[in-house]
């Protein structure tokens, strides 16, 4: 199973879009489309990345725009690019989402206390590539972090790509803390501190900002799977969110190829890249 | 797809060549030294400006120094230490320290997050900078995790030299026979070739693989925090970590390589601007007994175009020769010179190895660069 992209607009714009397509060359939606599964026996997952590590662009799946293309978030209408908290260097990993999988706000997690975030669930990717925007790779799940993000539930799943040639080294979140060390503490770090240089709060975790092992993960995981399942069959409300999907055939949200090339071919044409603002180079420096 | 990443001063960095008219081939675009701060005596600021040769992330690559006139000249022997002076005979005069502090040029090889080893090439004529290559391999500096690359923009003075025939007496160990280092702490990222003006702050006194290596540490004089930064005490305050990493970095950044931990010299401690200075002062003195000849040069290239006193001194003919005569076919370099109107999609068509010299840590692949030029 393979996917391609077709990027739209002008890169750090406010138009850019990265659009998916099938190995059909059909266009789909990253959060509806793509399974969730690349190997469900073996639990290996499919993780679009959305951020590329050592990257500061803050690109997101558009859950709210048809076919849910990869857009740069914007905040009081600045685009909006995450801080450099020293002596990180923009996501020191690769981020991104697991397809198929929403984190219901209507449901509060029994472990956060919080609702979720009405979005796909999070992963950290840890392997050694640095992956492009809007690739899909396949993924084994290794543990979870509990993020509380401004008063959400917001997991963090940590995974690594099965390409990565030690991939076969990580099969649980203890594998990370004794092969990568230090890896694990930044990561709780990166979360806590980087919203701070845009004047919010340090974000909380439940479990004590304790990961979570692949079991709770995979379970938790499938739970968002299961909400997502009820999000497009219409037994959840969708509310802003976009369900339009080309492969879930019993979906009352499901479209032809044809609705969803014109979506795509409604938005504006490639172009050059913008510079990024040299405001995105700073190091943000402060006591823990 | 890529390149506008690397910043706008970046954009003023490249230069297109290619098969084009005449008036096109010597086109650079200007890169300015950095603006002096309003509350320093106004001085004058030089100009320069590169010209690319080769392909960047390969062994022909190479950035040559001109002059705001076109004349090339060596960023090792020509242009001055300090900011204020034009003429690189002139020792600085000592200026009061709460006004007018003296601002050094300094040359920016490596530019901060990056990973490509950049160096002044010291034993090549003009002495362009070039990539380190070891073993017969392109060197790429390892990321050292927390880090990415370098955590400054890395760099040299120019007209200094660390003297192999001249042995530290603290930490008994002989000069790396290179320019001395410099790490600029400032907000902005640089680019290879950029000349700006620091402030000094402070030094430390590193042993690489046995060799003494002074790493002097500044800041950019245009960064905003440059007037409240005075020491390196200053340093500690506002960039909390930021000297604990370096040293860290400083000492394990060759392991990877399979090298051991450098050493350093008065326990890793940071010493003042003041001894920085006197460190400065004596390299300068080191390099213009080498460019007068009066010392053994030891494969060092010591052509250049302005020190009077100095056999080695060349004309502008012979200079630019020497540059035309670099075989390296013109190559259409990237840019992000958007008035060119060339997009940067065309140009990463052009040459797939042709990606920024800044970004490709050891383990990444060509498509792992390209990827992290999108942010």
């Amino acid at each position: 199973m393979s996917f391609t992209i077709e990027e739209r607009g002008r890169p750090n714009t406010q138009d850019y879009r990265v659009f998916f397509k099938n190995a059909d060359g059909k266009y789909i939606s990253p959060f509806h489309d793509v399974p969730i599964y690349a190997n469900e026996a073996d639990n290996i997952f499919h993780a679009i990345v959305e951020v590329p590590r050592w990257t500061n662009a803050k690109m997101e799946i558009a859950t709210k725009d048809p076919l849910n293309p990869l857009k740069q978030d914007v905040k009081k209408g600045n685009l909006r690019y995450v801080a450099n908290v020293f002596p990180h260097k923009g996501y020191i990993w690769n981020y991104g989402a697991i397809p198929q999988t929403w984190e219901d706000p209507g449901h509060k997690d029994s472990d956060t206390g919080c609702c979720g975030d009405n979005d796909p669930i999070d992963i950290c990717d840890i392997g050694n590539k640095v992956c492009s925007r809007g690739e899909v790779i396949k993924v084994k799940v290794l543990g979870t972090l509990a993020l509380i993000d401004e008063g959400e539930t917001d997991w963090k799943v940590i995974v690594i790509n099965t390409e990565d040639p030690e991939a076969g080294d990580f099969n649980n979140i203890d594998d990370v803390k004794r092969l990568k060390p230090g890896y694990l503490e930044a990561t709780v770090d990166w979360f806590r501190r980087y919203k701070v240089p845009d004047g919010k709060p340090e974000n909380q975790f439940a479990f004590n900002g304790d990961f979570k092992d692949r079991e709770f993960a995979i379970q938790t995981v499938k739970s968002t799977h299961e909400f997502w399942k009820a999000l497009i069959s219409k037994k959840s409300s969708a509310g802003e969110l976009n369900c339009m999907n080309t492969s879930v055939s019993d979906s009352p949200f499901c479209c032809s190829a044809a609705d969803a090339e014109a979506v795509v071919k409604s938005a504006c044409a490639f172009g050059t890249e913008e510079p990024i603002p040299n405001s995105v180079d700073k190091w943000f420096y402060y006591e823990k | 797809m890529r390149s506008q990443l690397f910043r706008s001063s970046f954009g003023c960095l490249l230069t297109v060549f290619g098969p084009f008219p005449a008036s096109c081939i010597n086109k650079a675009v200007r890169q300015t030294a950095a603006a002096v701060p309003h509350s320093y005596y106004p001085r004058k600021t030089m100009h320069y400006q590169t010209e690319q040769r080769g392909h960047p992330n390969s062994p022909d690559y190479r950035i040559y120094f001109k002059t705001s006139d076109g004349k090339y000249i060596s960023p090792f022997h020509d242009i001055p230490l300090t900011a204020e002076s034009e003429q690189n005979d002139n020792v600085p005069a000592k200026k009061p320290k709460s006004e007018n502090k003296v601002l050094y040029n300094m040359v920016v090889e490596v530019p901060r997050w990056s990973n490509a080893k950049m160096e002044i090439a010291t034993k090549e004529p003009l002495n362009p900078i070039k990539q380190d290559v070891k073993k017969g391999k392109l060197r790429y500096v390892a990321n050292i995790f927390p880090h990415k690359g370098y955590i400054w923009n890395y760099g040299a003075l120019p007209q200094t030299w660390e003297d192999p025939n001249h042995k530290d007496k603290e930490t008994n160990c002989c000069g790396d026979n290179d320019p001395i280092d410099v790490c600029d702490i400032g907000a902005q990222v640089c680019s290879p070739g950029q000349v700006i003006q620091v402030k000094v702050l402070g030094i430390l006194a590193m042993i690489d693989e046995g060799e003494m290596d002074w790493k002097v540490i500044a800041i950019n004089a245009n960064d905003k925090d440059a007037e409240k930064l005075n020491c390196i005490e200053d340093v500690r305050k506002s960039r909390p970590g930021h000297l604990e990493a370096t040293v860290e970095w400083f000492r394990k950044y060759k392991v990877p390589d399979g090298k051991p931990e450098n050493q350093f010299g008065f326990n890793g401690e940071f010493k003042d601007e003041d001894f920085a200075v006197e460190i400065i002062k004596s390299t300068h003195e080191h390099w213009r007994a080498l460019v007068q000849k009066q010392t053994n040069a030891g494969g060092i290239e010591c052509k250049n175009m302005s020190c009077c006193n100095s056999p080695f001194q060349f004309s502008a003919d012979e200079a630019r020769a020497v540059v035309q005569s670099d075989h390296i076919k013109f190559r259409l370099s990237w840019t992000c010179d958007l008035k060119l109107g060339l997009s940067c999609r065309e140009k990463s068509k052009q040459s797939k190895e042709n990606k920024s010299l800044t970004l490709q840590g050891k383990h990444h692949s060509v498509h792992d660069a390209e990827s992290f030029m999108r942010s």
